[in-house]
C-alpha cells in the first residue's frame, strides 16, 4: 500500500507534463563569460560550482529526499555547451511534438534566444563535431538512421556507475577534498604533466565544494520552511532534512535516509553537470545494505519505513527528464534517463548476495510504478527461490520490469573484456542491458548500426532504395549474383563499410569529448583518477573499455538473407532479378512473391536454416568491431541492445527480401522481428541463445510478450522462471517480458486518460505506455504474444 | 525390423497444463471414442485429412491446379470432402496458410530428437512429455516403443487417456509412466454410450484395476453443463474415485468451444447448442462436492 505522501507525489508524476528550466543554462553561461582563458577543466568545474551556489532551491510538498534540477517538479534542463541549435530549431514545437513533449513558455524561449544561445554560437560540441567530421563519414553518419552517433555529439556521454561503495559513502566530499589537497601538496609543478594534474585536483575540489554548498542551501531552505510549517510532523521532517543536508554529502552517512540523500545529491550534481543518460545507481542492494542493517538494529525504521524512503528516491529519479531532440527521442522514447539500478546476484566472493533490499526494490517498483530507475535483476541457479518468485510476481504485473539478467553471462562478458575476477562478479547494469562495473570508463551506447542498411546496399549497388542516394560502396552495381555466397559476400562488404564509418565517427566524437568535456565531477569518485591526478577523459579509470557499437536489425537482416537463399537459390521460385524488382517496387504487383518471402524461414523459431545466418552475422560483427581500437587504445565492443531504435532505423530502409515493406520497423537486440516468432517462447529463446552472446560484451537484449494467463498463477510463474533459467543455462544474457493482454493495450490506446500509470517494456527499459507515439504503441502491440499450449 | 511409425497429429512444445512443469504433448491420431464435444475432432481417425480455413482462402487457384482429384478450392463442400484422398498436394502450394495436414508420420527416433531439443526446459521445470490424442493407447505398439525410449532419457512421462484400452496389453507401458490422467466423461452407462459412442464399463473397470496397483492417477472430467456437469454425475464420479483410487484426485476441465472452428475446417457439423460452459460458480460448487466426498481437487492451471 502506498503511503499518502507517495500517492500524492505519484499523482503529480503521472499527471504533469515535464517543463523546461533554463536556470542551469543561464548560470552556466554567465559563468563561462567570466572564465574565458581558463582551461576547460577549470571552466566546467567553476561553472558547476556557480550553478550549485545560485540554482533555485526547491523542496516539494512531502519530500523526504530533497534536491531538484530546476524549479519544476517534473523538469528538464538545457546544456547548450553540448548542443543548442536543435533546441533553437525545435523548441517552438516542444509542447506538441509526438514523442516526449515538454512545456516551455514564450518568455523562456525569448530569454534563451537572447541571452544564452548567442554565447554558444560556434562553441558547442555539436558544432565542433559537424565542422570536423569528414564529409564522406557525415553522409552516412549524421541524422540518417543508418549509422547513428547522435547521442555522443549532441549530448554528454553519461554512462557512469558512480563508485558509492568504495568512494563517496566512505569518504564524503569532505574526504575527497582533503585527498586532493594532499595530492596537490605533493606535486612538483615543474614536472611534466603536473600542471594538468593540479588543474584536475583543483577542478575536483571546486565540484566537491559546489555540492557541499548546494546541500547547505537545502539545509537552510528546510530550516526556513520548518519555521513556517504549522503541521508538526512535517515540521519535524523538515528539521531532520535540514540536519541531514548540513552534513551530507560532506561527511559519510550513518543512516539509510542519509545514505539515500547522499546518492541522490550525487545524482543531482551529475545531472546539473552533464544532463547525462545512464547515470546508474548500480548495485543499490549491496552498497545500501549496511545502512539498512544500521536502521533496523537501531530501531529507526521497519521495512515499511525503508520502503517509503526508497519510493521517495524512485520518484526523484523519475521526476527529472532527459532533454533530447526529436530525433534522439525516436531512438530513446519515453522520457527515459536510463538510470539503471541492479539488485540480486553474486557478491565479489561469488556467493549469492541477494538480501532484504533486493526484495524491497522489487516492491517499490511494483507499488509506485515509476519508469525509473531501470530495475534490473541478476539471476542464476544460486538465487534464492523466493527471490526468483518475487521477480516473477513483478513480471506478472505487466510493467515490463524487471529486466532479467544472467548473473553468469554478465560475469563472462566482463571476463572476456579482461576484468579481474572479483570485479567481474561485481557487475551492474548500465543504461539498458550493458554489463558494467563502477570503476570503468566506457561509452556503452555509442553507435546504432543499421544491419538492414547493409542488406539494402548489398542488393542495390550501394544505393538507398528509398532516396536513390549513394550511401554504401559502389560494388555489385549490376546487381548480378551468381550464388547465395556472393550475396552474403556483398552483404559483409557493405556491413564492414558501415562499421568503418561508425568507428570514424566515434573517433571524432571521442577526441572532441576529451578536449572539450573533461569530467572532474565524475572522476572524483574514481580512486584511480584521484590517485593519478588524471581525468576520466584522459584515461584515468582502472578500466578503459572500448566504445560499444550496437547492431540493429540482426533478425531482419538474417531473415532477408535467408529469404534470398530460399527463394532464389534453393527453391528457385524466382530469379534474383525478379526478387530485386519486387523490392524496388515495394512488393506492389508482387504480392504472391511477398507471401512466399514471408513464409521463408524466420529467425526466432529454432530453425538452423536462418539462425545460422544470424550467428554468422553476429560473429562477424564481433570480429570486425573488435579489430578497431579507440583513442585510448581499447578495442571497440559489440552489442545487440534495444532502445526504441528499431522504428527510426526501419523508416529509412526500403522493402527487404523477408517480405517487409518499405519503412516498416526492423528488429531490436537479439529479438526476432515482431510477429515472426510464431512457434513457442522456447524456440524464440533457442534461436537467440545460438548466438555467442558472451562475446558481445556491450550486452544483448531479448524482448518477449507473454499472454497474461501464463503468469496469472504461481505455478505458471514457476514455469516461466524455469524457462528463463534454461535460457540462461544456454548462455543468454537478458530477457524482459511484457505480460499485458492485447486487449488492455488497445484499451489504453483508446482511453489514455485511464492508463496514465500503465508501464510497458519498450526495449530493455520500461516507460509509460501513454507517453509513446502511436507508431511505437502499435509495434509493441504487434509483438508476437506467446501462449501456453 | 522395420521401425514402427506413429501417426501423430501434433507435437506441441511449451505446454504447461497437462502435467508438471514445461512439457511437450504428443497428440496421437485415432480414437475409439467419438465424443460429440471433442475439441480435437481431427483425432477421431488415424487417417490424414486436410483442414481448410475458408476465411483465409483468396481463391487464387493454386490448389485446384495441383489436385489429383480435381477438387475445387472449396474443400468443405460435401462432395469435395468425399472425393478428397488427403494427399496434401494443395497444402504445399497454398500461400495463405489456408490448408494444413492433420496427421504426420514419425519414427520414435524423430520424436526423441524433437524432445531432446526441449530437454533443458523439461529439467529446469520438472516437466517432460505427455501422450495425448486422439487416444494415445490406440497405437499401443508405437506408444510402447516411444515410452521405452523416453524412459531411457530419464524424462518425466504422463499419459492423458480415455481409459478405453486393453489393460493387459498396456500394463508394461503404464509402469513407466509417472502420471496418468484418465477421463471419466459420464457415470451413466447409457448416456456415456450416447455421447461418446462406447460403453463406460471397460473404462471404469480399468480405473478400478489401476487404482489398486498404483498412485499418480488423476481422474479428469471435461465438464459440460447440460451433459455431465450436474451435481449428481460429479458426486457419483467422486464416489467412484474415492472407492477405487489409493490417493484419490480429480480435476474438472471446464468445457470450452475452441474446437468449434476445427469442425468447420474439416467440413463436419458441430452442434454446440446443448453444450454449456460452466460458470466460475458452477466450478466452485462442483469442486466443493468432490472435496466433500474425500477426493482431492487438483489443478494444472
Amino acid at each position: 500500500m502506498l503511503t499518502e505522501r507517495i500517492q500524492k507525489a505519484k499523482d503529480e508524476y503521472v499527471n504533469n507534463k515535464p517543463a523546461i528550466s533554463y536556470d542551469r543554462a543561464r548560470i552556466w553561461t554567465e559563468s563561462y563569460k567570466r572564465t574565458e582563458g581558463q582551461s576547460e577543466m577549470i571552466r566546467r568545474a567553476q561553472a558547476f560550482k556557480d550553478v550549485c551556489e545560485e540554482l533555485t532551491v526547491t523542496i516539494f510538498p512531502g519530500e523526504l529526499i530533497v534536491g531538484a534540477v530546476g524549479e519544476f517538479r517534473k523538469c528538464g534542463i538545457l546544456t547548450p555547451e553540448f548542443s543548442w541549435t536543435w533546441v533553437d530549431k525545435e523548441m517552438d514545437h516542444f509542447s506538441d511534438r509526438v514523442q516526449d513533449p515538454y512545456e516551455m513558455t514564450d518568455e523562456q524561449r525569448q530569454y534563451v534566444r537572447q541571452h544564452i544561445f548567442p554565447y554558444w554560437q560556434g562553441k558547442s560540441l555539436e558544432e565542433a563535431f559537424l565542422a570536423q567530421i569528414p564529409d564522406e563519414t557525415a553522409t552516412v553518419a549524421v541524422d540518417t538512421g543508418i549509422v547513428d552517433i547522435d547521442s555522443k555529439w549532441r549530448q554528454s556521454v553519461g554512462e557512469i556507475t558512480p563508485d558509492y561503495e568504495d568512494c563517496l559513502l566512505k569518504k564524503g566530499f569532505g574526504g575527497i577534498i582533503a585527498e586532493c589537497k594532499d595530492k596537490m601538496a605533493q606535486l612538483t609543478l615543474s614536472r611534466p604533466g603536473a600542471l594538468k594534474q593540479q588543474d584536475f585536483y583543483r577542478a575536483v575540489i571546486l565540484c566537491s565544494e559546489g555540492m557541499i554548498t548546494l546541500a547547505r542551501r537545502y539545509a537552510q531552505k528546510a530550516t526556513e520552511m520548518a519555521a513556517a510549517e504549522t503541521d508538526s510532523s512535517r515540521k519535524n521532517e523538515l528539521l531532520q532534512i535540514a540536519d541531514i543536508c548540513s552534513r551530507i554529502p560532506e561527511c559519510p552517512p550513518e543512516t539509510f535516509q542519509e545514505a539515500l540523500q547522499m546518492i541522490w545529491f550525487y545524482q543531482l550534481g551529475g545531472i546539473l553537470m552533464e544532463n547525462p543518460l545512464s547515470l546508474n545507481p548500480g548495485r543499490f542492494d549491496q552498497y545500501m545494505y549496511p545502512y539498512y542493517q544500521h536502521d533496523k538494529a537501531a530501531g529507526l525504521h521497519d521495512d515499511n519505513g525503508i520502503l517509503e524512503l526508497i519510493e521517495c528516491y524512485w520518484l526523484k529519479l523519475s521526476e527529472w527528464v532527459w532533454t533530447i531532440s526529436a530525433n534522439t527521442a525516436d531512438f530513446f522514447a519515453g522520457y527515459n534517463q536510463f538510470q539503471n539500478l541492479t539488485v540480486g546476484g553474486s557478491g565479489r566472493d561469488g556467493k549469492d548476495a541477494t538480501n532484504e533490499l533486493s526484495y524491497l526494490a522489487l516492491k517499490a517498483t511494483a507499488e509506485v510504478k515509476t519508469h525509473q530507475p531501470g530495475l534490473s535483476v541478476r539471476i542464476s541457479q544460486k538465487s534464492p527461490r523466493d527471490f526468483v518468485d518475487a521477480v516473477m510476481e513483478l513480471v506478472a504485473q505487466g510493467t515490463g520490469f524487471p529486466a532479467i539478467h544472467s548473473d553468469k553471462t554478465g560475469y563472462q562478458m566482463l571476463k572476456n573484456l579482461g576484468y579481474e575476477t572479483e570485479d567481474a562478479r561485481d557487475w551492474n547494469n548500465c543504461g539498458c542491458v550493458v554489463p558494467h562495473f563502477r570503476k570503468t570508463f566506457e561509452w556503452t551506447s555509442t553507435v546504432n548500426v543499421n544491419f538492414s542498411g547493409a542488406f539494402e546496399y548489398a542488393t542495390n549497388g550501394g544505393k538507398s532504395r528509398i532516396t536513390g542516394k549513394q550511401m554504401g560502396l559502389p560494388v555489385y552495381q549490376d546487381r548480378q549474383f551468381a550464388s547465395y555466397d556472393a550475396v552474403e559476400e556483398a552483404f559483409f562488404t557493405q556491413f564492414d563499410n558501415l562499421i568503418d564509418i561508425s568507428v570514424t565517427g566515434t573517433l571524432v566524437a571521442q577526441r572532441l569529448q576529451k578536449e572539450m568535456i573533461p569530467r572532474p565531477y565524475f572522476s572524483a569518485l574514481f580512486e584511480d583518477c584521484l590517485e593519478k591526478g588524471k581525468d576520466l577523459v584522459d584515461g584515468g579509470a582502472k578500466y578503459n573499455v572500448g566504445p560499444v557499437l550496437t547492431g540493429i536489425g540482426l533478425a531482419e537482416a538474417a531473415n532477408s538473407l535467408a529469404a534470398v537463399k530460399k527463394l532464389v537459390f534453393d527453391d528457385q521460385v524466382c530469379t534474383m532479378a525478379q526478387l530485386l524488382k519486387a523490392m524496388d517496387e515495394n512488393w506492389e504487383g508482387y504480392e504472391e512473391l511477398q507471401k512466399q518471402a514471408q513464409q521463408a524461414p524466420k529467425y526466432g523459431n529454432d530453425l538452423d536454416y536462418v539462425d545460422d545466418i544470424a550467428q554468422r552475422i553476429a560473429n562477424h560483427f564481433y570480429e570486425k568491431t573488435h579489430s578497431y581500437t579507440d583513442i585510448y587504445g581499447s578495442p571497440f565492443t559489440s552489442a545487440f541492445m534495444g532502445i526504441s531504435n528499431f522504428i527510426p532505423t526501419g523508416r529509412v530502409i526500403g522493402a527487404t527480401a523477408c517480405g517487409r515493406k518499405a519503412g516498416e520497423p526492423i528488429s531490436e537486440g537479439v529479438s526476432p522481428v515482431a510477429g515472426t516468432d510464431i512457434s513457442t517462447p522456447i524456440s524464440a529463446m533457442k534461436s537467440c541463445a545460438k548466438l555467442n552472446q558472451d562475446i558481445h560484451s556491450g550486452g544483448t537484449l531479448l524482448n518477449m510478450r507473454l499472454n497474461h494467463d501464463l503468469v496469472s498463477t504461481k505455478r505458471g510463474r514457476s514455469n516461466i522462471a524455469s524457462m528463463v533459467q534454461s535460457f540462461f543455462d544456454m548462455g543468454a544474457f537478458h530477457v524482459q517480458f511484457n505480460t499485458l493482454s492485447t486487449k488492455t493495450l488497445l484499451d489504453a490506446q483508446a482511453h489514455p486518460e485511464q492508463y496514465k500509470d500503465l508501464l510497458v517494456r519498450v526495449a530493455g527499459y520500461s516507460t509509460q505506455f501513454v507517453h509513446l507515439s502511436k507508431t511505437l504503441q502499435d509495434s509493441i502491440i504487434r509483438r508476437s504474444v506467446h501462449d501456453g499450449m | 525390423m522395420m521401425a514402427c511409425k506413429g501417426r501423430i497429429l501434433q507435437l506441441q512444445h511449451y505446454s504447461v497444463n497437462d502435467g508438471e512443469g514445461i512439457r511437450t504433448i504428443v497428440f496421437f491420431a485415432g480414437c475409439p471414442l467419438h465424443c460429440r464435444w471433442c475439441a480435437n475432432p481431427e483425432g477421431y481417425t488415424p487417417e490424414n485429412q486436410i483442414l481448410f480455413i475458408a476465411s483465409r482462402c483468396v481463391q487464387c487457384g493454386r490448389c485446384t491446379a495441383v489436385c489429383p482429384q480435381h477438387i475445387g478450392w472449396d474443400l468443405n463442400d460435401a462432395a469435395a470432402r468425399h472425393a478428397c484422398i488427403g494427399c496434401g498436394a494443395c497444402v504445399d502450394v497454398c500461400l495463405e496458410k489456408a490448408r494444413t495436414h492433420t496427421v504426420a508420420e514419425y519414427t520414435v527416433k524423430e520424436i526423441v530428437e524433437k524432445l531432446a531439443s526441449q530437454q533443458l526446459f523439461f529439467r529446469n521445470s520438472g516437466g517432460g512429455v505427455t501422450y495425448s490424442g486422439g487416444e494415445c493407447t490406440s497405437q499401443s505398439q508405437f506408444l510402447s516403443e516411444l515410452v521405452d525410449a523416453v524412459y531411457d532419457m530419464g524424462l518425466d512421462q504422463a499419459i492423458e487417456t480415455s481409459g478405453f484400452f486393453d489393460l493387459s496389453l498396456l500394463r508394461p507401458v503404464l509402469d513407466k509412466i509417472d502420471l496418468l490422467f484418465i477421463d471419466i466423461k459420464l457415470m451413466d452407462r447409457e448416456k456415456h454410450k450416447q455421447y461418446t459412442g462406447v460403453d463406460n464399463s471397460l473404462i471404469l473397470r480399468n480405473i478400478a484395476e489401476i487404482g489398486t496397483h498404483r498412485t499418480g492417477v488423476v481422474i479428469r472430467v471435461p465438464t459440460i453443463i447440460g451433459i455431465n456437469g450436474d451435481d449428481e454425475n460429479i458426486r457419483k464420479t467422486a464416489r467412484f474415485v474415492k472407492t477405487h483410487l489409493q490417493d484419490p484426485k480429480m480435476e474438472l476441465l471446464p468445457y470450452h468451444s475452441y474446437g468449434a472452428d476445427k469442425y468447420m475446417q474439416l467440413g463436419m457439423t458441430y452442434d454446440e447448442s446443448s453444450f454449456g460452459t460452466p460458470s466460475e460458480e458452477d466450478m466452485a460448487r462442483l469442486n466443493a462436492i468432490i472435496e466433500s466426498e474425500g477426493v482431492t481437487v487438483v489443478s494444472y492451471r
